[in-house]
């Protein structure tokens, strides 16, 4: 009687904590261009970014930004707005994680940053300059939020490109691959173990550069 | 039993029917590119298909939305598409029906009473997003930035009423469970009346509490409506409590549901309207979104309907969860009611662990260890 008690009570536990969990929806899809920038010397210097955003979050954002025709922004108008947004992602790293042969590298703040407005969609262009230029064997860069509510997804029409890089370096880009079993796992687990803000979970669905420079 | 076990079976049966419907809704829909999910079908992880379904229903409503505007027999799609996304989206994350659940089960309520605060909860916080909306966005034509922030400080305001809920239930139910040990302790000398003179340890804290009790009901009588409602339930506890320690002879006063009396009096209300307004005053960041990409498109009172029924939607998982919640915690005490002693320091186990799950939400909401949901990632 006591183990069916026991086992009762332990039930009614797990179920209050199975339903605490993370808010961790994606409310945010980015359409993401990126390249790679290289100086004359070969080394590499930062990335060029040009993230497109989901008609709905598009109109979030542009929400209450005065513009002399309706429908219409120019990038003027949207000058302001491409600040706040540089500056508020800068607290997330600017979602862009890059190491040379394995070893993290750093980046300085967001420089040539600008928004256009087409087809209903917003595009924030942004330079993200390395703190110390790099060279490396295999560099890669990759693109993610690691609490899921941003979904970054590269652009289908070259998503990744080389800026002035030696001739015999090559670029892929990688979608985010077929989750694997576990990471399926953890993944249906998400809700009974949630993320810490910390976590780095959304590595899995990273978008990743590769550039290799035999 | 055999009433709670088919409660359980319905709130499930439930469950399951919305989601087998919904496949067949979503393969006719232009916009229902899933993402992600290619792989993810319901074998592999219900949870997994739940995440990557609610998402895909989110990115569909924008197009639904533009469609109503010239083509009025869209909005229904919408309205649909705003349900779905609704019950997938509280089938998710989300603290409001952990929070709800841990409330049901430290607090020994009715699933009727359940139903109805998961209902109010998820209406309040439809609510909360479109007076969000009305005001700053439609009357002060404010940014993002600034509405993000009005979101920011209403999520604060309420991570700290659900700690302040969770910390007072912590301290009834704490005191309830310390009774049940002293109960437990108590019995085996053979004298059911040894809690009131017992150690002089216990008795001076039985009589501490004793007073306090008195003094906080009448004081509740005299001037309730000087008080905030969150006094008010609070004190409605201490009378139960203290009503309860009463009955300790018969050993099991707390087995069953409250009173009648309770139950239709109106304190009984207050009681659960403190929890239902910490947690329904967080609006959802994707109702924020969906009625400001309704206003761009001239649809405000388009997307203020697909918010209420997206309220619905998610009110409907949230009573099933509840309803759930409420069953296992009755099966346990039926159980442990066979066993007065060990069973009832059990359940009061299981209402102080309750309690402080509420506590640990808060806290780790507030202290944004938990991810949330944050629009102010791109916008400030």
């Amino acid at each position: 009687m006591m183990k069916r008690t026991g086992c009762c009570a332990f039930a009614a536990l797990l179920l209050s904590l199975s339903i605490a969990n993370a808010d961790a929806h994606p409310h945010v899809w980015v359409t993401l261009h990126s390249e790679v920038l290289y100086s004359a010397d070969g080394t590499m210097t930062g990335v060029r970014h040009a993230w497109t955003f989901d008609d709905m979050f598009s109109a979030y954002a542009l929400q209450g930004i005065a513009h002399a025709r309706k429908g219409q922004y120019t990038r003027e108008e949207l000058a302001s707005l491409a600040e706040v947004n540089v500056t508020s992602l800068k607290e997330y790293d600017y979602f862009t994680y890059a190491r040379a042969d394995g070893k993290k590298l750093k980046f300085s703040d967001a420089t040539d940053y600008w928004l256009e407005f087409k087809n209903a969609a917003l595009t924030l262009h942004f330079t993200l300059p390395l703190k110390a230029s790099a060279t490396a064997k295999a560099m890669q860069i990759e693109i993610y939020d690691p609490t899921i509510f941003v979904d970054f997804e590269f652009a289908k029409d070259k998503p990744a490109l080389l800026s002035g890089a030696p001739p015999q370096c090559l670029i892929t880009a990688d979608l985010p691959h077929q989750p694997t079993p576990a990471e399926q796992l953890r993944l249906s687990q998400l809700d009974n173990v949630p993320l810490e803000a910390s976590s780095t979970y959304g590595e899995i669905f990273a978008n990743k550069i590769l550039v290799k420079c035999p | 039993m055999s009433r709670s076990r088919s409660l359980m079976l319905t709130a499930a049966a439930v469950i399951l029917v919305i989601v087998a419907i919904n496949p067949a809704w979503t393969q006719g829909t232009p916009f229902g590119a899933p993402h992600h999910d290619a792989g993810i079908t319901p074998q592999s992880g219900l949870m997994a298909w739940v995440f990557a379904k609610q998402a895909a229903f989110y990115r569909s409503l924008s197009g639904f939305i533009r469609a109503s505007k010239d083509d009025g027999t869209a909005i229904w799609g919408l309205f649909g598409i705003s349900f779905l996304y609704g019950v997938f989206h509280a089938v998710g994350p989300g603290h409001g029906k952990a929070v709800i659940s841990s409330y049901l089960v430290a607090n020994e309520e009715t699933w009727r009473r359940g139903v109805v605060l998961s209902f109010v909860s998820a209406g309040l916080q439809s609510v909360v997003a479109i007076v969000v909306v009305a005001i700053a966005a439609v009357l002060l034509g404010a940014t993002a930035k600034a509405i993000g922030l009005t979101v920011r400080v209403v999520e604060t305001v309420s991570y700290v009423l659900v700690i302040l809920i969770g910390l007072r239930l912590l301290f009834v139910k704490g005191r309830g469970f310390l009774i049940a040990c002293r109960e437990l302790i108590s019995r085996p000398s053979g004298e059911a009346t040894a809690s009131s003179s017992g150690e002089a340890n216990t008795v001076h804290r039985h009589d501490h509490g004793h007073n306090a009790t008195t003094t906080r009901c009448e004081h509740s009588h005299d001037g309730g409506d000087a008080h905030h409602v969150h006094g008010h339930r609070g004190h409605d506890h201490h009378c139960h409590d203290h009503g309860d320690h009463d009955h300790h002879a018969s050993a099991w006063g707390h087995a069953h549901g409250p009173e009648p009396a309770e139950l239709a009096g109106a304190g009984g209300w207050h009681r659960g309207l403190s929890t239902v307004i910490a947690v329904g005053l967080r609006p959802c960041s994707g109702a924020i979104i969906v009625l400001i990409f309704a206003l761009a498109q001239d649809l405000f009172w388009t997307g203020t309907a697909a918010t209420l029924i997206m309220g619905l939607g998610t009110a409907i998982t949230v009573a099933a969860i509840a309803t759930v919640a409420v069953s296992a915690r009755t099966v346990a005490s039926r159980i442990a009611k066979a066993r007065s002693g060990f069973g009832m320091l059990l359940m009061r186990a299981i209402e102080v662990g309750a309690a402080g799950l509420i506590v640990a939400f808060g806290a780790l909401l507030l202290g944004g260890y938990m991810a949330s949901e944050q629009l102010w990632m791109f916008t400030g």
